[in-house]
């Protein structure tokens, strides 16, 4: 009985011991931690964020919500499905949006299983026309203006020229390095108010025109086209600066916490009675999203009508700094 | 015969194998034949006497040797090393980490030497496991506080600098002890990351150039074929372009001198003014203790301009002094010829524009006027950097935030000079030019097409001028 008793004691006491040791506070504040048994963070992950995309709705499709898997890059958002052969991967995933609406959607190199001599690179991006820098209103524009605004390094082999890719239509644009014997062929299309972008590069030709080939297996929505791309059917219309002058009937301004300096593009979409239902941040951080998403979901407009029918709208706004603004009213060719 | 036999196939074996390796790219390492790059002041700072006399007394302060009391006090309680020269020593005062036996040989790591060099109690101070004698030069700092119970909180971000040494044993320090941070604890936790001391050669002019060139500069890199965007850092009070440190979070080389003194060197100045606790003391504790407080005996803040000076000079502050010393250091003179002749050079050259190095690492930026000194204006800057931050990815990612970059975000690092440094990269984990280009390529990083291309697709002839382009900076 005793001996019972003194073994409760003493566990008792170190339990307590224990106890006391785990929960007293850290010298000085807490960086001086002695817990051989701490939990580890995870190597080689990206855990604090700088502005970031994120949207008020898990299950509305994002431009960046694209994947590759089984040699197949799909792309709800974009309605793009795009085979590639077996023997192309994607090994490394891309950043985050840009703060102009720039996405990085695919990196795609040979896999360890390529056969081939030549090697090659596929890059799938696309730039929201709504945040461009440059003053390029549609695919073509914007393809023109690349071509015009070449780094010296670089020689023109085809001018930007109107093509035929899987029943649709693209501009492609061909330049060379001739110190690194590389060639670029871009091929671009316009979905939903951006300039979907597919950049192949290697130094062989007949590398890049298989690849061109095998793109006629991709499957895009009917709207994809260099000047067309514009919404519409089973997705919102897209139309530039439609959250402004009179589209708007109430309008709450967002209560920033925290003074910034970031531009935060933000791309909503606007149901059939003038409500925001979805808010895409391309690039903001939390606090901002936050204020954001909390004074948008108030905001109210005109519902948008096509054929006398109110339809859903997408459209960017841009909150934060205020963007540069394009040098050409060529931007304006989004609008419908 | 079997003596012919073994020849033989020795013979084909080194056909086979040495041609390949005489092929292979290697990074022609440090520039030595070419004399020291870089540390001489701006031309028309020598041709004026008074600035040349501010460059030499600024240059003078920052080698200057630290003490707690004395003629040069407020070293501590908490630093990083005694002086801005002995970290900023590679390949000359103004660089980076130097090591022995390397071009022009400044010396091991000084942080190695603290106890040897009576800098610190080697009894109440050991060297962090993370500071080697041929390593580079290194403030450490914690991403996250931890927990009660020892655990990095990913919901408690932390990413201020933990000193490395305390005055702690040292005869001037009186009745101050204080513990180092646990760099074990926070190395088993993978909950500490390390940073380099940046090269300030050309910083006066990096100073002058004006935002709307950055600005224009950004806009002409957008739509490149190879899937690099970029972002500016803004300063948090006027949000303007900031420019300076690892990530371009400080305005202004006065702001970058005024914080490292305080921070690694724990000299309260005009800036910044109080003796600095590490951040837990700060944010999570009461501060330093009274013990530990004004231990120079003189107030604060310990560095302050001198209302009895006779001169310019003895007037200004250290901390204006560094800035001035900073402004007025040319920037680095690169070889045309050397490593690898003048066509391989020039040929690398322009491989690293075609290939989209250039895009972040912009050849040259031009400078605004300049009321300083007629050097720093309309100058044209070889920086190679658009003094964007850039997202970097997951393997360089050290989740420390600034101003307005993330976790993984950095400012393109400059690149002049680059043919004299011995260590690349923030953290300084690369010696070697090819592991610093390898480490361009990562999951959520903007380099990895142009990493791809330059691995995958060049030719082992191009990526040797690529190499042998930047040793020539």
């Amino acid at each position: 009985m005793y001996t019972k008793f003194s073994i409760s004691l003493v566990l008792l006491a170190l339990s307590v011991s224990l106890l006391a040791r785990a929960q007293s506070a850290p010298q000085s504040g807490g960086d001086f931690s002695d817990n051989p048994q701490a939990r580890k963070l995870p190597r080689e992950a990206i855990l604090v964020k700088g502005a970031w995309w994120g949207a008020s709705d898990s299950v509305t499709a994002l431009p960046e919500g694209g994947r590759m898997a089984n040699n197949v890059y799909a792309n709800p958002y974009f309605g793009l499905a795009y085979t590639l052969s077996p023997d192309w991967t994607e090994k490394y995933t891309g950043p985050p949006p840009s703060d102009s609406g720039y996405y990085v959607l695919a990196q795609i190199r040979p896999a360890e299983t390529f056969k081939g001599t030549s090697r090659g690179t596929i890059l799938i991006t696309a730039q929201d026309l709504f945040f461009t820098l440059t003053p390029a209103g549609n695919a073509l524009e914007l393809i023109n203006y690349t071509k015009d605004n070449l780094n010296t390094e670089y020689k023109v082999e085809q001018p930007p020229t109107l093509v035929r890719i899987a029943s649709h239509s693209f501009v492609r644009f061909e330049y060379v390095s001739p110190v690194a014997e590389l060639h670029w062929y871009l091929l671009a299309t316009q979905i939903r108010c951006h300039m979907v972008q597919f950049v192949f590069t290697s130094r062989d030709t007949k590398l890049l025109e298989s690849l061109i080939r095998e793109m006629n297996k991709m499957s895009l929505p009917e709207e994809a086209g260099p000047i067309s791309g514009r919404g519409g059917g089973d997705v919102p219309v897209c139309i530039k600066d439609y959250a402004s002058g009179e589209s708007i009937r109430e309008r709450v301004d967002p209560v920033f916490a925290e003074r910034r300096f970031n531009p935060v593009p933000v791309r909503i979409i606007i149901d059939k009675e003038g409500k925001v239902k979805h808010v895409h941040f391309v690039s903001a951080f939390p606090d901002q999203a936050k204020a954001i998403t909390d004074a948008l979901l108030q905001w109210r407009f005109r519902p948008y009508l096509r054929d006398g029918k109110p339809v859903e709208v997408e459209t960017g706004i841009m909150f934060g700094r205020a963007p540069r603004q394009p040098t050409s009213s060529a931007a304006e060719a989004v609008n419908e | 015969m079997k003596t012919k036999k073994v020849a033989s196939v020795l013979g084909l074996l080194t056909a086979l194998f040495f041609p390949g390796i005489a092929l292979a790219q290697t990074d022609p390492g440090v520039r030595s034949n070419t004399g020291v790059n870089a540390g001489q002041p701006l031309a028309s700072v020598t041709a004026n006497a008074n600035d040349l006399a501010f460059f030499q007394t600024g240059l003078a302060q920052f080698n200057e040797h630290q003490t707690v009391t004395g003629d040069n006090p407020g070293l501590g309680p908490r630093f990083n090393l005694d002086s801005c020269g002995a970290c900023h020593s590679q390949p000359a005062p103004g660089g980076t980490s130097p090591a022995s036996g390397i071009f022009p040989n400044v010396g091991p790591n000084p942080q190695s030497q603290v106890i040897a060099n009576g800098v610190v109690n080697g009894s109440t101070n050991p060297i962090p496991y993370f500071v080697l004698a041929n390593g580079p030069v290194r403030e450490a700092r914690f991403p996250f506080f931890f927990d009660q119970f020892g655990n990095p909180n990913p919901n408690a971000p932390n990413g201020g600098v933990e000193d490395l040494f305390t005055v702690s044993g040292r005869a001037d320090s009186g009745a101050c002890s204080l513990q180092q941070p646990s760099f074990n604890a926070a190395r088993a936790t993978n909950n500490i990351i390390f940073r380099i001391p940046t090269p300030t050669f050309g910083a006066g002019l990096m100073a002058n150039i004006d935002d709307s060139t950055l600005l224009a500069n950004h806009a002409a890199q957008a739509h490149n074929g190879v899937g690099i965007s970029g972002t500016f850092n803004h300063n948090g009070s006027d949000g303007t372009i900031s420019r300076f440190g690892w990530k371009a979070q400080s305005k202004s080389l006065m702001i970058f001198a005024g914080e490292a003194y305080n921070v690694e060197m724990g000299i309260s100045n005009e800036l910044f003014t109080q003796d600095r606790p590490l951040p837990g003391e700060d944010q999570l504790g009461s501060g330093l203790p009274a013990s530990c407080l004004n231990l120079a005996g003189i107030g604060y803040p310990e560095d302050v301009t001198h209302s009895d000076g006779t001169s310019a000079s003895t007037v200004t502050s250290d901390v204006g002094l560094f800035n001035t010393f900073m402004q007025f250091l040319d920037q680095p003179t690169p070889s045309t010829t050397s490593p690898g002749g003048a066509t391989s050079i020039a040929n690398g050259r322009r491989l690293f524009s075609a290939v989209g190095c250039a895009i972040c690492h912009t050849p040259s930026l031009t400078t605004q006027p300049s009321k300083l000194t007629a050097g720093l204006g309309n100058a044209t800057a070889n920086l190679f950097s658009d003094i964007e931050i850039h997202h970097m990815g997951a393997t360089l990612a050290d989740n420390v935030s600034q101003g307005g970059a993330g976790g993984d975000q950095f400012r393109t690092a400059p690149l002049w000079g680059l043919g004299q440094r011995i260590f690349f990269l923030h953290d300084g984990r690369c010696s070697n030019l090819l592991c610093a280009i390898e480490a361009h390529r990562s999951n959520g990083g903007e380099a990895t097409t142009v990493e791809a291309i330059f691995d995958q697709i060049l030719t082992s002839s191009q990526q040797q001028d690529i190499l042998n382009f930047l040793r020539s900076l």
